[in-house]
């Protein structure tokens, strides 16, 4: 079982490790493990995968139970270093419109932000992946919605990420957790009250079943007695 | 000054022959315009008929002889071409049409370069000259040139065989006495003047220019009448030779006419490859860029089907703006194409930007003009802070036209630390549906925080006054909801996700 880290103190910018540039980045080595991952921004959860951080060049995949639980503040501090380091950061048919001061406030740089909204799974799917392979594109997080991705799509885009060196994050229900997936780390999250509770899933090469829970920083210290 | 005349004495028969089958063109043929003949090919001036004949005078002389009527218009579109061809080497282009038909003849039209500029950068006067050349015969089309000082100069001496002569040679630009020896040996009916003038000059003996030199010019004066000294003067190089500059057209609109409409989109792909590299070379010329590319298939009896294209930014070649459109253009027509047009709107010259920037952008340029092309401008959008209020007005949705410099230089620092907000907020408050003291959105929801009291602006219409608070559902979901203080409803506007 996981243990608890207040989300606070872990993003305390003296705390965190400092910022490497995709391209630049030589993969050093920590007690024997190669650690060539891009740093999450919480060392509890570099701890847990097998880079060290999100994996370079690939698609993890991430599968939340339900929506407000925190699952997308999870990617905030790598999307904010990403932006300020000039990198282009794309979101692919999100579920909502960012809201532009919640993002700053996170130190993202809303010029490097775009929003892209295609029209129809066919267009979803070429639009990440022609991005994915552009070269040009440091992060890219879509989300699934209501449309079909077989496996065979996951793998091209998979393939596309590694092509491009971007990094891919794709958000898919929670019921698809038992469906077959060609992606480099595959992560179940959840709610545990102030908690989110992270679960490692298998994927080949990698051990599964590892659990984390992160303290959710939007969550009130102190809850208010029932206002009416 | 270095000035390249290119005279095009059979611009009316050739505009007009291109169109007709191969069995009529090496027949005797002649342009005619009130009744004279303009221009007329070779096997018709062998067998004596020559520019400035009446037409039926003309037709006595070669029964077989084929009369096509003179098309102004058309002319004036192959020398607008030519002229904007021409544009590559210099600023300054003067394209002049021919003149009007005075006493059985008329001033053929012609091309004005002006090349001290552009010698260097070309290869030199030879290789300029070559390049000319073959254009001229790929586009169908005979003239003859000449290099002068001044515009006046390079028009006469163009007519000037001897100088001709030397330029189907030339490496270097002539010295002035070798331009003063030319002009001093052209014949006088070879200056740009009236009929009545030359007789005039023939009358007195003035067989030569240089026998013009040796008179005084008040005498010249008196007796030529004072616009001659001027055009004298001006062709002498003693006075400045002003002509009309003519600039390429800040609209582009092209069109290619099928004569046997293409059953396929396939075929439609050289066409188009075509219109777009023209249109390229126009927009470096004008050192511009295009915002929208409109593409357009006309089928006939007032139907078409259009699409535009966005760019965003200066392509690098023709062939990626031939990609941005492509995908479109390969959509099966419903009909036979008979007419492909493409239009370019508000070119616009470049943003200046570092070359570092560049570089850095290049890659995201060409990302984002591909997802414009296929997905559509309203598909990309960015989002920025804009003020303060309420939270939907603290925001707002932009349109990706161009790209920012290096975010790493221009991005402001963090606002203080305020309440948490939501990172997703809904496009607009969905109510929340109540019943006694309970709030319900996929289950019942339980106020964690506030109030928080947000006012929107008194001078706004509708002036809103809010309490918000942080909310949870029954699987730990935080949303950012809210009571109206006037209307007493609760509404769901955010997701702290």
């Amino acid at each position: 079982m996981g243990s608890t880290i207040n989300l606070q103190q872990d993003r305390d910018p003296d705390k965190r490790p400092e910022y490497r540039r995709i391209d630049t980045a030589s993969p050093p080595t920590a007690g024997g493990r190669e650690c060539s991952g891009i740093p999450t921004g919480y060392a509890s959860l570099d701890a847990l995968l097998p880079q060290r951080g999100w994996p370079r060049g690939a698609s993890t995949e991430l599968l939340p139970k339900g929506a407000g639980i925190g699952e997308f503040s999870l990617l905030l501090p790598t999307l904010a270093r990403l932006t300020r380091c000039g990198g282009q950061v794309l979101l692919v048919n999100p579920p909502w419109a960012p809201f532009a001061p919640a993002l700053a406030r996170s130190g993202i740089a809303l010029d490097k932000l775009w929003l892209v909204h295609p029209r129809g799974p066919q267009n979803t799917r070429w639009a990440i992946e022609q991005s994915l392979c552009s070269g040009s594109c440091a992060a890219l997080v879509s989300w699934q919605g209501h449309h079909t991705f077989t496996n065979k799509h996951l793998q091209r885009l998979q393939l596309a990420a590694q092509r491009g060196n971007c990094l891919h994050f794709h958000f898919r229900p929670h019921t698809e957790s038992l469906s077959p997936s060609p992606a480099s780390l595959r992560l179940q999250l959840h709610s545990n009250g102030a908690q989110l509770v992270l679960e490692r899933l298998q994927q080949p090469g990698g051990a599964s079943g590892r659990r984390l829970s992160l303290a959710r920083a939007a969550y009130p210290a102190h809850c208010a007695q029932p206002l009416h | 000054m270095l000035w390249l005349c290119i005279q095009l004495p059979t611009l009316p028969l050739e505009v007009l022959t291109r169109t007709l089958k191969a069995g009529k063109q090496t027949g005797a043929l002649g342009v005619v315009e009130q009744q004279r003949i303009v221009a007329r090919n070779r096997p018709a001036a062998e067998r004596g008929v020559a520019v400035g004949l009446s037409s039926a005078t003309a037709r006595a002389r070669n029964r077989g002889l084929h009369l096509l009527q003179r098309d102004r218009a058309q002319e004036q579109q192959q020398l607008a071409q030519l002229a904007r061809w021409s544009y590559r080497f210099t600023p300054l282009v003067s394209a002049q049409a021919a003149g009007p038909i005075r006493d059985g003849d008329s001033r053929p039209a012609c091309l004005l370069l002006e090349l001290s500029g552009s010698l260097k950068t070309n290869g030199g006067l030879r290789a300029l000259l070559d390049q000319v050349q073959q254009t001229l015969a790929q586009m169908s089309l005979s003239g003859f040139m000449g290099l002068g000082q001044s515009p006046s100069a390079a028009r006469l001496l163009s007519q000037l065989p001897a100088h001709r002569r030397w330029l189907a040679q030339a490496h270097t630009v002539p010295s002035p006495q070798q331009w003063q020896q030319w002009i001093g040996t052209a014949p006088s009916k070879l200056l740009d003047c009236d009929h009545h003038t030359i007789t005039q000059l023939y009358a007195c003996g003035i067989r030569q220019v240089r026998q013009l030199r040796t008179m005084p010019l008040s005498e010249v004066t008196s007796r030529f009448g004072r616009s001659f000294v001027e055009y004298f003067t001006r062709l002498n190089g003693s006075r400045q030779d002003p002509v009309s500059s003519d600039h390429p057209p800040a609209q582009y609109p092209t069109a290619l006419y099928f004569r046997r409409p293409p059953e396929h989109s396939e075929p439609l792909q050289f066409p188009a490859n075509h219109l777009l590299r023209a249109l390229y070379q126009q927009l470096q010329r004008r050192q511009c860029y295009p915002r929208q590319l409109h593409w357009q298939r006309d089928f006939g009896r007032g139907r078409s089907h259009s699409y535009t294209g966005a760019v965003s930014r200066a392509p690098l070649a023709s062939q990626r703006l031939l990609a941005l459109t492509r995908r479109q253009r390969e959509q099966a027509a419903p009909e036979p194409v008979r007419t492909l047009r493409l239009t370019c709107s508000q070119p616009e010259p470049p943003a200046e930007e570092k070359p570092a920037e560049a570089l850095f952008n290049q890659g995201s340029q060409a990302l984002l003009n591909k997802l414009k092309a296929r997905l559509g401008h309203q598909a990309l959008s960015t989002i920025a802070l804009t003020g303060s209020g309420l939270p939907e007005q603290t925001w707002q949705r932009a349109g990706i036209s161009s790209l920012p410099g290096n975010g790493a230089q221009k991005c402001p620092p963090p606002p203080p630390c305020h309440p948490p907000r939501p990172n997703w907020l809904l496009p607009r408050p969905s109510p929340l549906p109540h019943r006694g003291h309970k709030l319900f959105y996929r289950g019942e929801l339980q106020l964690l925080q506030g109030p928080e009291k947000i006012d929107g602006y008194w001078w706004q219409h509708g002036h809103h006054s809010r309490d918000y608070y942080m909310a949870r559902d029954k699987d730990g979901g935080l949303y950012w909801v809210f009571q109206d203080l006037t209307s007493r409803a609760w509404f769901l506007q955010g997701i702290f996700s």
